[in-house]
């Protein structure tokens, strides 16, 4: 996306910026200088902070997130509120950006329709197996163990919805990214984070009808 | 898959600790720059904020944005 950068919107300072004249210097038509002291700006910061899960090519991945970052800067200047110094407002925008992009590639080859749930029929029976082998001390407690076991599984197969089953299997079980779920089920980190808030809800209340009492079952599984 | 105690444990903790009021992705994003903000002024935003902390507790996204925010910020020292 091509921007026009106004020339004649001069500034006689250079950064740093009051909030006020960033947000002056970044409003359309955006001030060239400000532009680029910004990029700069958040290129500096994002080296240390991606450095980690970035294993090459390190300087051009961070030129092009702060490149992508910077537009949805000037895209939203108009929404900044001033929370916060407007380096570090652009900064957070930035640095999710960044790792949005990386995640996508981490998993993008990963569907969520393709994942297994806790009663998948090749997998049952893998959970008891290592609770029979968590070192349990005493065959009444494995029984006991295996029995809390199944009774978490139903419920979370017979109490929860496909979507929230869905959301549960994959960030959960399977660690997914939220965001990654996200994109795949077209809708928004907000609304997956809902799904599986409800979905905790639904199972605690669930215990409580069923006269389950989590604690003891976390206990009982730690085996204290 | 495999599934293992360790995930089940950790549903179960999940379970336990879901709260009546909870705030999502959009709203830690939104407040997530002040709370870093007080974080290196050396204050308490876990205080001040405690549901953007909780959530930070709970998503493994956010709580990820906000760790390498806070090195991107702590490199760049007195330029911020």
């Amino acid at each position: 996306m091509l921007r026009w950068f106004n020339k004649n919107k001069k500034t006689d300072k250079k950064a740093p910026y009051t909030n006020e004249e960033w947000v002056e210097l970044l409003s359309e038509p955006p001030n060239g200088q400000a532009v680029q002291e910004l990029r700069k700006f958040l290129v500096r910061g994002l080296k240390p902070a991606l450095s980690k899960y970035v294993d090459r090519e390190l300087d051009q991945f961070v030129e092009d997130v702060a490149q992508d970052a910077l537009l949805k800067v000037l895209d939203n200047i108009h929404t900044f509120r001033g929370d916060s110094k407007l380096t570090t407002w652009a900064m957070k925008i930035a640095v999710r950006e960044g790792l949005t992009v990386l995640r996508r590639k981490r998993w993008n080859n990963i569907s969520i329709e393709d994942l297994k749930g806790p009663n998948a029929d090749d997998d049952s029976g893998e959970i008891f197996s290592e609770v029979f082998s968590s070192g349990s001390p005493t065959p009444e407690l494995t029984a006991a163990q295996k029995m809390m076991v199944e009774k978490v599984q139903d419920i979370i197969q017979n109490v929860l919805t496909d979507k929230q089953r869905k959301v549960i299997t994959a960030i959960m079980i399977h660690d997914l990214p939220v965001t990654v779920v996200a994109e795949q089920m077209n809708t928004n980190r907000n609304n997956v984070y809902k799904l599986v808030y409800d979905a905790r809800k639904k199972l605690k209340n669930e215990f409580e009808v069923q006269g389950i009492n989590p604690e003891e079952m976390l206990n009982n599984l730690s085996g204290e | 898959m495999k599934l293992s105690t360790d995930i089940l444990k950790n549903m179960l903790r999940a379970v336990i600790g879901t709260k009546e009021e909870e705030i999502g992705c959009d709203d830690c994003f939104d407040k997530l720059d002040s709370f870093i903000e007080m974080k290196l002024a050396g204050k308490s935003p876990e205080q001040a904020m405690p549901l953007v902390q909780d959530h930070l507790q709970r998503c493994k996204d956010c709580r990820q944005e906000y760790e390498a925010l806070l090195e991107a910020l702590q490199n760049l020292g007195s330029e911020v």
